[in-house]
């Protein structure tokens, strides 16, 4: 590697990694790689990829499914579903995959949120103070836990998380019923539509594409905010110390930081993304029930998600989430010519697909995507940097 | 088995219609189309009109979780109704709606789903067959959480849901909604079936100690027992418990059972908690101190706990011992194809599916309102429980319920495990319209006003 740089010490030698890589891409590479490094890209290629997602979801997907016989094709609730539990692993992934501090109890923010924003409509039925209240409730929420768990670590802190995660899913289930409903759901939810209920979330985005709804595009809408608001974090100062803290506590503490004070603001950011989700869900399902929005399972998957879609990654657990439900409520409903009827083989299906991504691809799919990517570019510039450098020296 | 495959065509049409009808932005999915095209008469409403030659039904059951031996058996009812509307054969040729050649003139296919006994993928389930599918009516059931969470859904649609196994006195009381009906009994029928029978039985004045599985439909259970074995029996309640769904270990519950103040035990517990909970009393040796009663029995629990349920009362949906000629002509179908008897599960699949059917036939369209309007107030003999009504106000079935009681382990065959003690009759049975859970019950909107 350092062979011709023979001016290369150990010092050396990574830098001259980057600049490789740097002057390589002069051509093709740098260009995509500069505007990587840009604040907004990440943002416009999620509004990019946010418009034509439904369309492949459900009309080409279901277009393959009519040729192939199997009915693999999502349908029109499922894409703002996905995005729905994107906004969440994006926000969990910033705890989990930056901050490395793995919570068993998000399922407390997200359905503190979908309640709260589920009463509250029963006061004013509009979707943005819905997600406005459902989101300041899970902050709330989110102090005095993230308070006493964070002086735990590890499996300690997953533990007293999940503790009070499932605390609020009793008391939602029993003594909590007359606020909840208990075990019948909170159904009723009335959510106007937006600007004052002038345009209803049901209601189709475009005239003749039926896979475009109002409530897609809010989702989408919400999407990319989240998306811009994880992206700035990361990239801030404050963002790298989280990186730090997941990398190496102790030197953080060292450098004079105030370790908690960062953890618990990793952990309440993330609240309030499990909030925004919360609360969109319950605009997006008009039901909440506590099984669905407080019981520990629905923790795990948040974990699921976020690992599926690969950590360390801003939007990587998008993948995961959009994998998950579509196996879940899509590939569950699939009848195979031969097995028969998926049904609850789902699980397994969702759980081969989760050993097999995280055997081959630890870093989850979003990492195996840019692993391709840079096999297929950055592959090729390296070769042709070593061309270049040896031409030049 | 592959599906068939019109959808997209069909999703074309209503496309087509939409576009044309659609002003702008605001235009309502699915409401948009003015007429729809074809040969519809009323506007377009939920997943009506039927495009095409083909009408589907979704069929949305547990197929993991602790209902999921239930929930195969149910699908074996729907299929063989499927079958029988399509091609005749069972009731189809008995019900004088029915043709056994398509429902109004379309074939019958059929979409499946997984519920898990979880209310939220069983509405994800519903979700999908209803905007993917088309299916114009789902059915399923077998935990009530889910069913109300389903029938929600389904009126939100304007999509029909016929209720499968469920037994919470909620699906028809405070959570009842138009677009719904069930033929099933509930808990309070369950208290109003057992009380007389059980006072008779283990007599009156006495001590009763429950414990019921805590979800909407233990909850509703153990108020039902409650009410009815102190109205009618003058029984006192010494305390009910709750115990979480899905717990395998109830001896800590048990052994809290005071035993020398109790003389009769409620478990209100169903499926595999019940198979759980009964023998686990029974080892516990409280059949020695007390009566034990089971108040709604399934098959599951039946067969898990064989060895246990000797002498122990409880009341099912109906039985396939019962001798009417509808009952054992479905039996005798279903043993053809699967070579043993139907649990009631299965004909609860069944009728809900010819039911819908027969409704679908007598309005003469699938245009949701006028089936509902079919189905409200209908009365019929046919379904192997005598006289039935749908009542309209509550649409919950008024219909006879059984009581039964476990054999001892050598008197029972494969399928024969209980035997019919009493056939209480729908007259000594229910509520007012304006009593019970019915006093609570707001049905909601038809879609058409």
């Amino acid at each position: 590697m350092s062979g011709d740089r023979s001016d290369g010490g150990t010092d050396v030698v990574p830098d001259g990694g980057t600049v490789t890589e740097g002057t390589a891409g002069g051509s093709g590479g740098s260009a995509l790689a500069g505007l990587r490094d840009r604040d907004d890209f990440v943002v416009v290629a999620m509004a990019a990829a946010l418009v034509v997602f439904p369309f492949l979801l459900i009309d080409v997907l279901g277009a393959i499914g009519e040729v192939i016989g199997i009915s693999i094709g999502g349908y029109s609730g499922l894409p703002s579903l996905v995005l729905i539990y994107g906004i969440i692993v994006i926000g969990f992934n910033l705890l989990l995959g930056y901050t490395g501090l793995l919570s068993f109890g998000h399922a407390a923010f997200f359905g503190s949120a979908a309640y709260s924003a589920a009463l509250f409509s029963q006061v004013v039925p509009s979707p943005i103070l819905m997600v406005i209240v459902g989101t300041i409730v899970a902050t709330l929420l989110a102090w005095p836990i993230g308070f006493v768990s964070i002086r735990r670590s590890g499996v300690y802190f997953a533990v007293l998380t999940l503790t009070f995660g499932q605390a609020l899913y009793f008391y939602a289930l029993g003594p909590g019923a007359w606020l909840t409903n208990g075990d019948n759901g909170f159904s009723g939810i009335e959510a106007h539509g937006l600007f004052v209920g002038a345009i209803p979330l049901d209601a189709q985005l475009i005239p003749v594409f039926d896979s475009y709804t109002v409530m897609y595009a809010f989702a989408a809408v919400v999407m990319l905010i989240a998306v811009w608001v994880a992206n700035r974090i990361i990239n801030s100062p404050y963002g790298l110390i989280f990186e730090a803290l997941g990398e190496n506590e102790e030197r953080v503490e060292f450098v004079g930081l105030n370790v908690f004070r960062y953890k618990l603001m990793a952990f309440v950011i993330s609240a309030v993304f499990a909030g925004v989700g919360g609360a969109m869900f319950v605009i997006h399902e008009q039901y909440i029930h506590p099984t669905t929005g407080l019981y520990w399972i629905q923790s795990g998957d948040f974990v699921i998600m976020t690992v599926l879609g690969g950590t360390g990654s801003l939007v990587g657990p998008v993948f995961g989430a959009l994998v998950f439900e579509y196996v879940a409520n899509v590939i569950s409903g699939v009848t195979l010519p031969v097995v028969g009827s998926i049904g609850s083989l789902w699980r397994f299906v969702l759980g081969a697909v989760f050993v097999f991504i995280v055997w081959v691809f630890p870093r989850g799919i979003y990492g195996a995507f840019s692993d391709l990517g840079s096999r297929l570019l950055g592959g090729g510039s390296e070769e042709s940097a070593a061309a270049d450098g040896g031409e030049h020296e | 088995m592959a599906r068939e495959t019109t959808a997209l065509s069909r999703r074309d049409v209503l496309k087509a219609s939409g576009a044309a009808g659609a002003a702008g932005l605001t235009g309502l999915a699915g409401c948009a189309g003015g007429g729809g095209g074809g040969d519809s008469e009323y506007p377009s409403l939920g997943n009506y009109p039927v495009e095409g030659d083909e009408v589907v039904f979704g069929f949305n059951v547990p197929q993991s979780g602790s209902y999921s031996q239930e929930g195969a058996d149910e699908l074996r009812g729907y299929n063989l109704a499927v079958d029988h509307l399509n091609n005749g054969g069972g009731w189809a040729d008995t019900w004088s709606d029915l043709s056994g050649d398509g429902v109004l003139g379309k074939t019958v296919t059929s979409v499946e789903g997984d519920t898990a006994t979880n209310p939220d993928t069983a509405r994800q389930s519903a979700q999908r067959m209803i905007d993917r599918d088309n299916a114009v009516m789902i059915s399923g059931g077998s935990s009530s959480a889910v069913a109300i969470a389903v029938q929600g859904l389904c009126q939100e649609e304007k999509v029909q849901f016929q209720c499968c196994v469920t037994h919470s006195n909620d699906t028809t009381g405070p959570e009842c909604v138009r677009y719904s009906f069930r033929e099933m009994f509930n808990a309070y029928m369950t208290g109003q079936a057992l009380a007389p029978v059980l006072s008779e039985e283990y007599g009156e004045d006495l001590n009763f100690y429950q414990l019921y599985a805590d979800y909407s439909w233990g909850q509703t259970q153990q108020a039902s027992m409650e009410k009815f074995f102190t109205e009618v029996g003058n029984w006192s309640q010494l305390e009910s418990v709750a115990t979480p769904l899905g717990t395998s270990d109830y001896s800590s519950y048990l052994s809290d059972v005071p035993r020398d103040e109790t003389d009769v035990l409620v478990l209100n517990h169903y499926g595999l908690d019940a198979a759980n909970s009964l023998p686990q009393a029974l080892e516990a040796g409280l059949d020695q101190d007390m009566e034990i009663v089971v108040p709604l029995y399934n098959r599951l629990m039946a067969e898990a706990a064989a060895d246990s349920i000797g002498g122990i009362f409880g009341t099912v949906d109906w039985s396939w011992q019962l001798d009417n000629s509808p009952s054992q002509a479905f039996v005798e179908e279903y043993r053809a194809e699967h070579d043993r008897a139907p649990s009631y599960a299965a004909r609860i699949a069944y009728t809900q599916t010819m039911q819908y059917a027969a409704a679908a036939e007598r309005a003469g369209t699938f245009y949701p309102p006028e089936v509902i309007r079919a189905m409200e107030g209908y009365e019929y003999d046919n379904a192997g429980l005598g006289s039935e009504t749908l009542r309209k106000c509550d649409h919950q079935g008024q219909r006879d319920v059984l009581v039964t009681r476990g054999l001892p382990s050598g008197e029972q065959t494969e399928d024969r495990l209980l035997e019919v003690v009493n056939q209480t009759s729908r007259d000594k049975l229910g509520y007012a319209c304006d009593a019970g859970p019915a006093a609570e019950c707001e049905l909601g909107e038809y879609g058409d006003e």
